[in-house]
């Protein structure tokens, strides 16, 4: 393997790095509209995201990804690789998202919200300045785990067309007729970025633990 | 005619098979101190939520200086913007102080007169240092609530209820949470804000801070008030069984005195 | 789209054997991995450095690395260096490798969450080693470690779902199959979601008759 191979399994990368990026951004705040219409009790709306977030977190994101892509177009939606790739992205990492920011709206405490009831603070105020920053905080450890998750899972991808480093990867494999080596610049790519967000995870698990034990 | 603050009427509230109020009325002149006393479960906290309607009445109507709170005039029921503009005029002084960590002491107390009032921030910051300095906490305005001791978190929120001016403040069981050593210095407090003529409604079991602070007692049992009358009246001669039983309990047990 | 599902219907074979195909791999591999997963737990809490470097390094290891790239490497990478693998046989290696590294993690976590007396009371009544461990500290770990290693079971049946790239006839892949030669993608996908979830919605009944089962012998 050479270092032109070398180097078109990182362009590769750009690809995956744009999808994955796109996918955590997008899925943050969904997931957090999903969390907040349960979690406010939305009369019909809570129930259909329940539903919506259980089927999504049990769909294999390959599976979410062939349904999008094959089955759009068969309704008329146009959609290319790329598109797929992110829509099927968004749609799992906001479900398990979801989950996140709901445990950290459950465990919030009731009177600091109703404390700012009671001096007046509207809905968007409360959410904005009291619910939100507090949430955010609580929720990091779980959210840094998911994008962890995600960007484990790009190299599915692939099976769409994107051409991500798993795809270049497998093409330098097919060219030189030696598959390990590429895989193995694959995962050089992929195990660090991981294994940095791994530990950025335990740190913030470790600082709120010493919060919680200071107050 | 003397300032109706506060007109409550007929308000009641179950909760599923439990009837936890049950008709209450009565009224609250400015610059009366009412303290709500009565056993446990006899709906105290209850009654002050349903007043700035953290808890909605299931019957009966709450009027602050005369406006009718929680339900509009053509009878449907206020949004949330509405009930809020209603709220900012009552304060609130909660067991569990419920301070806002992530905000400094200064920032808790500046955060509603900013953000809901929009006043100036100057003006704001001003009143705030005052308030605090009031409640002997300024040179903790840049600690983070976490630091502080129940006694000063509880002072921070009496300061954060001043800061908006209200017409009337409700204490829910504000030194219930307090290790006995710290319920004298909110209890100080308290007594100072009620001389200088704030009106206050204070659901409490400090036994000698209703007799001696208090303009008027309300004794719930069972989600009814079953006495209302002046401190000296009440404590020593209450004219219910009820009331009775409950005093009787009360002798025995040390009272902190403010 | 009625007519779709008919299509689906008529092929239920192909998919019940895929299902089936999914639930053979996801339990086997399941059972392998906390098999093995219990023989590494003891290491990542050793006090020795030898045996809690390796076992921490290969947890971690797994845990920073893409499944589906670990399939690849096994399947087509692993024959150039002479181990050559069918689909099967690299699909179970693969998930068997990667979850072990997870349910060692997932024990470790709840062994020291259990309090330390019924293990010392063990080690009064002269229980030691291995019997110790299996007789004594197991059972209420797997208990109390229930419903973790049932999330840690629905991921593996999401797993499985990545071995279609390899041809391996799983779920997933049947619905390709039936997809790509009559043309009816949502409904063989669909159906194959649904199929999903109700794995998982078993394996969570699974879990709260566990919940049940350790409530009593708490």
């Amino acid at each position: 393997m050479t270092a032109s191979d070398a180097l078109s399994i990182l362009k590769g990368a750009g690809a995956t790095l744009t999808l994955s990026v796109l996918g955590i951004l997008l899925g943050l705040p969904i997931g957090l509209a999903l969390a907040i219409a349960r979690w406010a009790q939305v009369p019909l709306l809570g129930r259909i995201v329940a539903l919506y977030v259980s089927l999504l977190r049990a769909t294999p994101l390959v599976t979410l990804l062939l349904l999008l892509f094959f089955a759009l177009p068969n309704v008329g939606v146009p959609i290319g690789p790329y598109s797929a790739a992110l829509l099927a992205l968004v749609m799992n990492t906001s479900a398990f998202n979801c989950e996140v920011w709901r445990a950290s709206l459950l465990a919030f405490p009731k009177d600091q919200y109703e404390a700012a009831q009671s001096v007046g603070m509207g809905a968007a105020l409360r959410f904005r300045r009291i619910l939100l920053p507090q949430i955010a905080r609580a929720s990091l450890p779980g959210l840094v785990n998911e994008m962890s998750m995600l960007i484990k899972v790009t190299p599915v991808l692939a099976v769409v067309g994107v051409v991500d480093i798993t795809r270049a990867a497998q093409r330098v494999g097919a060219e030189t007729y030696e598959p390990l080596p590429p895989y193995l610049v694959a995962l050089a790519i992929y195990v660090p970025i991981v294994f940095a967000l791994l530990m950025l995870q335990r740190w913030l698990e470790r600082r709120q633990s010493k919060a919680e034990l200071a107050s | 005619m003397a300032a109706k603050i506060l007109n409550v009427v007929g308000v009641s509230k179950t909760f599923g098979a439990a009837t936890v109020l049950s008709e209450v009325s009565f009224q609250v002149d400015r610059g009366e101190t009412v303290c709500v006393l009565g056993p446990s479960g006899s709906g105290k906290s209850t009654l002050l939520r349903c007043i700035n309607w953290l808890e909605r009445p299931d019957a009966g109507d709450v009027y602050l200086n005369g406006a009718r709170v929680g339900v509009m005039n053509d009878g449907r029921l206020m949004l949330d913007r509405e009930l809020s503009k209603a709220r900012t005029r009552m304060g609130m002084v909660f067991q569990h102080f419920a301070l806002w960590p992530h905000l400094t002491v200064l920032q808790n107390v500046m955060e509603a007169p900013l953000h809901v009032q929009k006043r100036p921030h100057a003006e704001v910051r001003d009143e705030a240092l005052a308030l605090l300095a009031k409640v002997g906490l300024a040179d903790k305005r840049g600690a983070f609530p976490a630091k502080l001791s129940g006694g000063q978190k509880q002072r921070v929120g009496i300061a954060r209820a001043l800061a908006m001016r209200p017409d009337l403040i409700l204490f829910d069981e504000p030194t219930s949470a307090l290790d006995p050593e710290l319920v004298g210095e909110v209890l100080l407090v308290m007594r100072d804000l009620a001389r200088e003529g704030m009106t206050m409604i204070v659901v409490t079991h400090e036994m000698a801070f209703a007799r001696e602070v208090a303009s008027r007692i309300l004794f719930l049992d069972r989600g009814k008030v079953v006495e209302t009358g002046s401190p000296e009246a009440f404590f020593t001669n209450p004219t219910s069984e009820r009331a009775r039983q409950f005093l009787q309990r009360y002798a025995d047990r040390p009272i902190a005195n403010p | 789209m009625i007519r779709d599902f008919g299509v689906v219907w008529s092929e239920r074979g192909l998919l019940l054997e895929g299902l089936e195909n999914t639930a053979i791999i996801a339990v086997v591999s399941a059972v392998l991995a906390l098999a093995f997963g219990a023989v590494l737990t003891p290491a990542l809490r050793s006090r020795h450095r030898l045996p809690l470097w390796l076992a921490r390094t290969f947890v971690d290891g797994m845990r920073c690395m893409p499944f589906l790239l670990l399939v690849y490497v096994i399947y087509y990478g692993l024959p150039s260096l002479g181990l050559r693998l069918d689909n099967w046989g690299s699909g179970l290696a693969a998930l068997v490798l990667y979850n072990t590294a997870y349910m060692a993690e997932i024990l470790r976590g709840a062994w020291e969450a259990q309090a330390p007396e019924p293990a010392e009371a063990g080690v009064a009544f002269g229980f030691h080693g291995l019997g110790l461990f299996r007789r004594i500290v197991l059972p209420p770990l797997v208990l109390a470690a229930g419903p973790v290693i049932g999330n840690q079971m629905i991921q593996i049946i999401k797993d499985s779902a990545f071995l279609t790239t390899i041809a391996l006839s799983e779920l997933t892949h049947a619905a390709s199959s039936i997809q790509s030669r009559h043309y009816v993608p949502f409904a063989a996908f669909i159906t194959a979601v649904f199929l999903y979830w109700g794995l998982c919605l078993l394996v969570e009944a699974g879990v709260s008759a566990l919940g049940r089962v350790a409530e009593v012998r708490r």
